[in-house]
C-alpha cells in the first residue's frame, strides 16, 4: 500500500517528516485551559455531590472557574503568539493550532465576562430549588406524569452549568483557533450545548423544543457548509492552516479560483449563520423567542462575539489576499442583515422575537465594521461586542422577570403601562433600549459611531454601507421609541403584569449590564483604547 | 465503523513510516493471480473448517453429554455437516409476507461475505514456494490490519440489524436490537484489549506482530488483554453463553427467527467462519500466531518452524480456541442480558481502561521515557523505572482486588443477614407470603395508617414545578 | 501491486458464494404456496399487527449507540498511539492518560447518571 500511497503525499507535505512534539505555551492557552478543566469539574460534580448542594456547588464551581479564567488572561497577554503545534523546519511553515494574539484574548475576555453574567441569570432561583427556567426533563409534556417522574426520581437542571462552560470553552476556542479544522471543532463544542440548553425551558416547553429542533437541524446544516467548504479550501492550498492558506492565495494560478470561491463563500455561510445574517438568519427569531430567557441573552451576548471573532480571524488572517473575490458578497450580505433586521423588527409583537430582530440588525451593524478591513474597522468591531453583549444581556434579564401568572409576559401588549407600576425595572429597560437604538450617553452611540467611521474611513463603498446602517438605525430608534412610549405612556391591560424580584445573582448581572452600558457610553476611551490596542492578529 | 475506517485512513496514510510499522512479509513476489489463488485457497480453508467444526461441536458436546453425538453419514459421522447443507438448500426458502425483501435477501449475504474477509489478512504460515514464487503463507498484509479486522467486523452487524428489521416481525425485531447492542457493546473492551499488543509490538500489521513474537508470545505480557479478549470474542460471536441474540425461551431463534433454508444457512455460516476469525486474530495476537511451540521450535534449529509447517502449527492454535468455544457451549447456561451488559459497560471498560494505562507506563519505562537508571538483580540487568512501575502497579492492582474482595463479603453477609422475625405481608401494597419461619404481624386498620402524601417533595424542583408534582400526588 | 486489492478478491468470493448458495436453493427448493406460512412467527398465535413498539425502537439502544460511537473513537485514538510509542515519548504518554482521564470523566458521569443501567 505504501507504493500506491505514498506518491500522492510526497506532493502534499502537511504533515513534518518524523514526530517532533508540539510546542505549547501553557501560559498562553491557560485562560482556556481553566475553562476546560472547571467544565469537566462541573460534570463530576454534578455526578457525585448531594443533590441538595448541587446547585450552590455548580454555580460557585462555574462563577469561580470563569473568573479565575478572566484572571489568567492578563498573564496570557504578555504571551502573545503562535501555539499548539509546531515549526517545520524543512519547509519553513508554521503549523500551529492557536493563534493567541489581540482579538483573541479580547474576544475571551469579553466572553468570559459576559459568560459569568449569564451564568448568574441562568442559576436564578426565585425561591424554588433548582433553576426556575429550566426544566429536568426537557424531553416532556408539561405537567405530564413523564415529568413528574423526572421530578420524583430527584432529576434537577444544574446540569445547565456545565453545558454552559462547555459552550464557552467552544466560544472562547472559536475566535483563538488558526486552522480550519480547529474551527470546525470549536463552532460543534459551542454549538452542540447550546441545541440542548435550548430545548430546556420550562415554560412553553413546544415552543422551547421547536426552537432546540429547528436550531439543531438549521445548525448542523451550516455546519455542513462549513466543512464542505473547508474541503474546496484544502483542496485549493492544500493545508488547512490561515497561514498556508494567504499565502497559497497569493501565489496560486488563477485557474484554481474554481475552489477557492466556492470554498470561502460556503465557509462564511457556516459562520454567518453563527451570528444571524440575512439570508441565514431564520433560525434566529424562533430560538431567540423559544429558548430559556436567560440562556437567550447568553447565546445572543457570547455566540455572537465568538462567531464575529471567527469571521474577524478568516477574514483578515486566512483569506486577506484573497479579498476582493469574495468582500462583495459579503457587503451584500451586511445590507441585507441589516435593512432586514431593522424592517422586520417594526412588525413584531413579541419582546423576545422584537430583540432577536434587533440582534439581526446589529449583525449588519458589526458586519459593516468587518467590511472596513484596517485596525480600526476590528477595534471598534470589539468595542461593538462588549457593548452589545452586556447590553443584550441585561435586556434578556429584565425580559426574564416580567411575569404574568407566573409565566413570562413577552407579548408587547402585556408590556404597556409597566413604567407606572415598575419604574425602575421599565426604566432600565426603557435605558437599554436606548442603548441599542445607538442614542448618545449610551454604548450603543460609541459602538455605531465606532463602527461607522471606520467604515467611511475605508472608501466608497464603506461609506455606502456606512450610509444605510444610519438609516437602519433611525428605523429601529423607531422600534425601541414604541416600546418605551408602550412601557410608560399607556395604559396597563386588565390582567395584572408584575416584575418579580429577582435574587442578588440577577439583579448583579443586570446591574453590570445597565452600568456598562452607561459607562460605555459617557466615558468609552478606556475600553476603545484596549480595543485598538488589542486589534493586531498574529500570523 | 466509519469511524473506523476514518481512523484507518488517517493511520493508512502517515507518511514516513518506520519500518516496524509496516507489515514484514514480503509480498514483492507476489503476483495478483498468485493472491487469487491464495485467496481461494484460504476461502476452501474455511470451508472446510466450517464442515469440520459443525460436526466436532456435535460430537463434542455429545461425548460431554454422555451420548455419542452425529455417527451415521460418513466415517464417524463427519459428513454430516454436508448432509445438512444439502438439506438446507432443498427446503423451501420462505419470505414472510411483511418482509422488505430486498434487504431481507440481502442481510445473511452481508453476514457471510464479511465474515470471510476478515481472515484477508490472517498470517496462515510463513514464506513458502508456490507455483514458482516465493511468497507468505498470507493472502495480503496491511499497515493497519487489526483495524481492517475491527471495521469489517463492524459491517457485519450491519447483517444482523437488517436481517432484524427487515423480517417485519416482533421477535426477529427484538433479536437483532438485542445482538447490536450485544455486539458493539463488546466491541469496546475487544478494541481497548487490543492497545495493549500495538504498544509491544509498535505495528498492526498482522505479520509484524508475529514476528515480534518471535521471542516471547503476547499471551505472556498481555495476559490481562488475553483474558479480556477471550470473553469478548464469545460476546462478538454470539455463542453460548452470551448468545442472548436467540434465547429460545424468550425470543425464539432471535434476529432469524423468519429465515429458512440457505439464507438461514448463511447466518450459520457466517456465525461460524466468524468464529474462526476472532480465535485466529487471538492466535495471531496472542500465541505466536503460525511459529512453532517454544520446544518444539528448539528442535534442530528450529527444523519444524517454517514454510508449511506454520499451517500446521496455526491450524493447531486454532482449533485451541474452537474447543474452547465448544468447552463453554458445553458446560455454561446463557447469562441473563442486563447481566451481561452491566458485565461489559461496567467491569470489562473500565478495567481494560485501566490495564491499557498500566502497559503504556511499564512500556514507556521500558523504552527509558521515565529515566535510564539501570539495576543489576540475580545477573540480569533491569530498569529502576520498569521495577517501579511494575510494582506501583502490582500494589494497585492487589489493592483493588483486596477492597473488591471486601466489599463482596460485606455484600454477602448483608444478603445472608437473617430475615425478621414479624412480617406485615401488605407492607408494600401488594401481598407477599412469609417466610418458613416467620409471623405475620397482626394486621392494622389502615385508616390509622399514616398518611401517603408529604414525603416525596423534598427534592422536587421550585415554582411551579412544586405545585404539579403535589398536585399528581394527591390525585394519583 | 496494491495490498489492499486481494482484500477485495476475499470479499468477492465470499459475496460470490452466498449469493449462489441463495440463488440456488431459490431455484432448487419447493415453492408450495400457503398463506399462514407467510405471516410473522408468533409461536403460532396470531402474528400483533405491527412489530413490536409500532416499528420505534427503544431510547436505550440508541443511547447504547451514543456510547458505543464516544468509546469507539477512544479507542481508534489509542490505535496510532499504542502504534507510534516508541517513538513519541514521554509528552506523548502524558497527553494519553489526560486525553484517557477526561473520557473517563464522562464515563463516570454516565454511570452515576444509570446511563449504563439496563432494565
Amino acid at each position: 500500500m505504501t507504493a500506491a500511497v505514498l506518491p500522492a503525499l510526497s506532493n502534499l507535505s502537511t504533515l513534518p517528516a518524523a514526530f517532533q512534539a508540539s510546542e505549547v505555551n501553557y501560559v498562553a492557552v491557560m485562560p482556556l485551559f481553566i475553562v476546560f478543566v472547571t467544565a469537566l469539574i462541573g460534570v463530576l460534580v454534578e455526578a457525585f455531590m448531594p443533590r441538595e448542594r448541587r446547585h450552590r456547588v455548580q454555580v460557585s464551581v462555574a462563577v469561580g472557574g470563569l473568573l479565575a479564567a478572566a484572571v489568567s488572561i492578563f498573564w496570557a497577554s504578555s504571551n502573545l503568539g503562535l501555539t499548539m503545534g509546531l515549526s517545520d523546519g524543512s519547509t519553513n511553515r508554521s503549523l500551529f493550532a492557536l493563534a493567541i494574539d489581540g482579538p483573541a484574548l479580547f474576544l475571551q475576555g469579553a466572553i468570559l465576562l459576559m459568560g459569568i453574567l449569564g451564568v448568574l441569570t441562568m442559576a436564578e432561583r426565585f425561591g424554588g430549588v433548582g433553576p426556575d427556567a429550566f426544566t429536568p426533563s426537557g424531553a416532556s409534556t408539561p405537567g405530564s406524569p413523564v415529568e413528574t417522574a423526572a421530578t420524583r426520581a430527584g432529576a434537577l437542571t444544574s446540569e445547565v452549568f456545565p453545558l454552559t462552560v462547555f459552550a464557552i470553552f467552544g466560544m472562547m476556542l472559536f475566535p483563538t483557533t488558526n486552522d480550519l479544522i480547529g474551527m470546525f471543532v470549536a463552532l460543534e463544542v459551542l454549538s452542540l450545548p447550546l441545541y440542548i440548553l435550548t430545548g430546556l425551558a420550562r415554560r412553553r416547553r413546544l415552543l422551547s423544543q421547536e426552537a432546540s429542533l429547528k436550531y439543531f437541524l438549521l445548525g448542523a446544516f451550516s455546519s455542513a457548509f462549513f466543512l464542505f467548504g473547508t474541503a474546496l479550501l484544502y483542496g485549493y492550498a492544500g493545508s488547512v492552516y490561515f497561514g498556508d492558506l494567504s499565502s497559497a492565495i497569493s501565489t496560486a494560478p488563477l485557474a484554481m479560483n474554481g475552489l477557492l470561491l466556492p470554498g470561502a463563500f460556503l465557509v462564511f455561510v457556516g459562520l454567518l449563520f453563527k451570528v444571524g445574517a440575512v439570508p441565514f438568519h431564520a433560525w434566529t427569531p424562533d430560538v431567540y423567542q423559544g429558548a430559556p430567557t436567560p440562556v437567550t441573552g447568553f447565546m445572543a451576548a457570547c455566540t455572537k462575539a465568538a462567531a464575529f471573532g471567527a469571521i474577524l480571524r478568516l477574514a483578515y488572517v486566512g483569506l486577506d489576499t484573497a479579498r476582493w473575490e469574495w468582500s462583495n458578497a459579503l457587503v451584500i450580505v451586511a445590507l441585507l442583515t441589516m435593512v432586514v433586521g431593522s424592517v422586520l423588527s417594526v412588525t413584531q409583537t413579541d419582546m423576545k422575537r422584537l430583540l432577536a430582530y434587533s440582534s439581526i440588525a446589529h449583525a449588519g451593524f458589526i458586519l459593516v465594521g468587518v467590511l472596513a478591513f484596517d485596525r480600526t474597522g476590528v477595534g471598534a468591531v470589539l468595542f461593538y461586542i462588549v457593548a452589545y453583549g452586556f447590553s443584550t444581556i441585561a435586556a434578556f434579564a429584565i425580559v426574564s422577570l416580567v411575569r404574568q401568572n407566573g409565566a413570562e409576559a413577552t407579548h408587547l401588549s402585556q408590556w404597556a403601562g409597566l413604567g407606572k407600576a415598575h419604574p425602575v425595572a421599565a426604566s432600565a429597560f426603557a435605558f437599554l433600549m436606548l442603548a441599542f437604538a445607538g442614542i448618545p450617553l449610551t454604548s450603543g452611540f460609541v459602538s455605531k459611531f465606532a463602527v461607522f467611521s471606520a467604515a467611511v474611513g475605508s472608501g466608497a463603498t464603506g461609506t455606502v454601507l456606512a450610509v444605510v446602517g444610519v438609516l437602519c438605525s433611525a428605523i429601529t430608534v423607531f422600534v425601541y421609541a414604541r416600546v418605551i412610549v408602550l412601557m410608560f405612556f399607556s395604559e396597563a391591560p386588565a390582567e395584572k403584569v408584575e416584575v418579580v424580584t429577582p435574587s442578588a445573582m440577577t439583579t448583579f448581572s443586570i446591574a453590570i449590564g445597565t452600568l456598562t452600558t452607561l459607562a460605555l457610553g459617557v466615558v468609552p476611551a478606556s475600553l476603545l483604547d484596549l480595543a485598538d490596542r488589542a486589534s493586531q492578529f498574529v500570523r | 465503523m466509519s469511524l473506523a475506517l476514518t481512523a484507518y485512513g488517517m493511520v493508512g496514510g502517515l507518511p514516513a513510516l518506520a519500518p516496524t510499522e509496516n507489515p514484514t512479509a514480503d509480498f514483492s513476489d507476489t503476483p495478483l493471480w498468485l493472491a487469487l489463488v491464495k485467496a481461494v485457497g484460504v476461502f476452501v480453508y474455511l470451508l472446510i473448517s466450517t464442515l469440520l467444526v459443525i460436526w466436532f461441536e456435535r460430537r463434542v458436546i455429545g461425548r460431554m453429554q454422555q451420548r455419542p453425538g452425529p455417527n451415521r453419514n460418513g466415517p464417524f459421522g463427519l459428513l454430516q455437516t454436508l448432509a445438512d447443507g444439502m438439506k438446507a438448500m432443498l427446503k423451501e426458502d420462505i419470505t414472510p409476507a411483511k418482509a422488505e425483501k430486498v434487504i431481507y435477501t440481502l442481510a445473511p449475504m452481508i453476514t457471510a461475505t464479511m465474515a470471510f474477509v476478515a481472515f484477508a489478512i490472517i498470517p496462515l504460515g510463513g514464506t513458502v514456494w508456490m507455483f514458482g514464487h516465493q511468497t507468505p503463507l498470507q493472502v495480503t498484509d496491511v499497515p493497519v490490519a487489526v483495524l481492517l479486522v475491527l471495521a469489517v467486523a463492524s459491517v457485519g452487524v450491519y447483517g444482523i440489524i437488517l436481517a432484524g428489521w427487515s423480517s417485519g416481525s416482533t421477535y426477529p425485531l427484538l433479536g437483532g436490537l438485542r445482538s447490536t447492542a450485544q455486539v458493539i457493546s463488546y466491541e469496546i473492551a475487544m478494541g481497548l484489549s487490543l492497545v495493549a499488543i500495538f504498544l509491544y509490538s509498535g505495528s498492526m500489521s498482522t505479520s509484524a506482530i508475529v514476528s515480534a513474537q518471535s521471542s516471547l508470545w503476547y499471551i505472556l505480557p498481555a495476559f490481562f488483554s488475553f483474558a479480556v479478549y477471550l470473553i469478548t470474542m464469545v460476546g462478538e460471536t454470539n455463542r453460548l453463553p452470551f448468545d442472548l441474540a436467540e434465547g429460545e425461551g424468550e425470543l425464539t431463534g432471535g434476529f432469524h427467527t423468519e429465515y429458512s433454508s440457505m439464507r438461514f444457512a448463511m447466518f450459520f455460516l457466517g456465525e461460524y467462519v466468524n468464529m474462526f476469525t476472532v480465535s485466529a486474530l487471538a492466535t495471531t495476537l496472542f500465541l505466536g500466531g503460525w511459529q512453532a511451540p517454544p520446544f518444539i521450535s528448539a528442535i534442530n534449529d528450529n527444523m519444524f518452524g517454517g514454510g508449511w509447517w506454520g499451517l500446521l502449527w496455526f491450524t493447531a492454535k486454532l482449533w485451541l480456541f474452537m474447543f474452547i468455544f465448544v468447552w463453554l457451549r458445553g458446560s455454561l447456561p446463557r447469562v441473563r442480558y442486563d447481566q451481561f451488559m452491566r458485565f461489559g459497560w461496567k467491569f470489562l471498560i473500565p478495567i481494560t481502561l485501566a490495564w491499557v494505562v498500566a502497559v503504556a507506563f511499564i512500556r514507556g519505562a521500558q523504552l527509558g521515557f521515565l529515566g535510564d537508571s539501570k539495576l543489576t538483580f540475580a545477573g540480569r540487568e533491569l530498569s529502576v523505572a520498569t521495577v517501579v512501575i511494575v510494582s506501583i502497579v502490582a500494589v494497585i492492582a492487589l489493592a483493588a482486588a483486596w477492597i473488591w474482595d471486601d466489599r463482596r463479603a460485606q455484600r454477602a453477609a448483608a444478603e445472608d443477614e437473617a430475615p425478621p422475625e414479624e412480617i406485615d405481608p401488605f407492607e408494600d401494597g401488594y401481598p407477599v407470603p412469609p417466610l418458613p419461619g416467620q409471623r405475620l404481624v397482626e394486621p392494622r386498620p389502615r385508616l390509622a395508617a399514616e398518611p401517603v402524601l408529604s414525603t416525596a417533595s423534598s427534592s422536587s424542583a421550585g415554582g411551579s414545578g412544586a405545585s404539579t408534582t403535589l398536585k399528581e400526588e394527591t390525585h394519583g | 501491486m496494491n495490498s489492499y486489492v486481494p482484500i477485495l478478491f476475499m470479499l468477492g468470493l465470499g459475496f460470490a458464494f452466498a449469493a449462489l448458495s441463495v440463488f440456488t436453493s431459490l431455484v432448487v427448493g419447493p415453492k408450495r404456496y400457503n398463506r399462514a406460512k407467510l405471516e410473522a412467527y408468533e409461536c403460532g398465535i396470531q402474528p400483533t399487527p405491527q412489530a413490536a413498539g409500532g416499528g420505534r425502537v427503544p431510547i436505550k439502544y440508541y443511547l447504547t449507540a451514543m456510547l458505543f460511537i464516544i468509546f469507539d473513537i477512544e479507542s481508534v485514538f489509542l490505535y496510532p498511539f499504542a502504534v507510534a510509542f516508541n517513538k513519541l515519548g514521554l509528552f506523548a504518554l502524558v497527553e494519553m492518560v489526560l486525553f484517557i482521564l477526561t473520557v473517563f470523566i464522562a464515563y463516570a458521569y454516565v454511570w452515576r447518571r444509570g446511563g449504563l443501567e439496563w432494565d
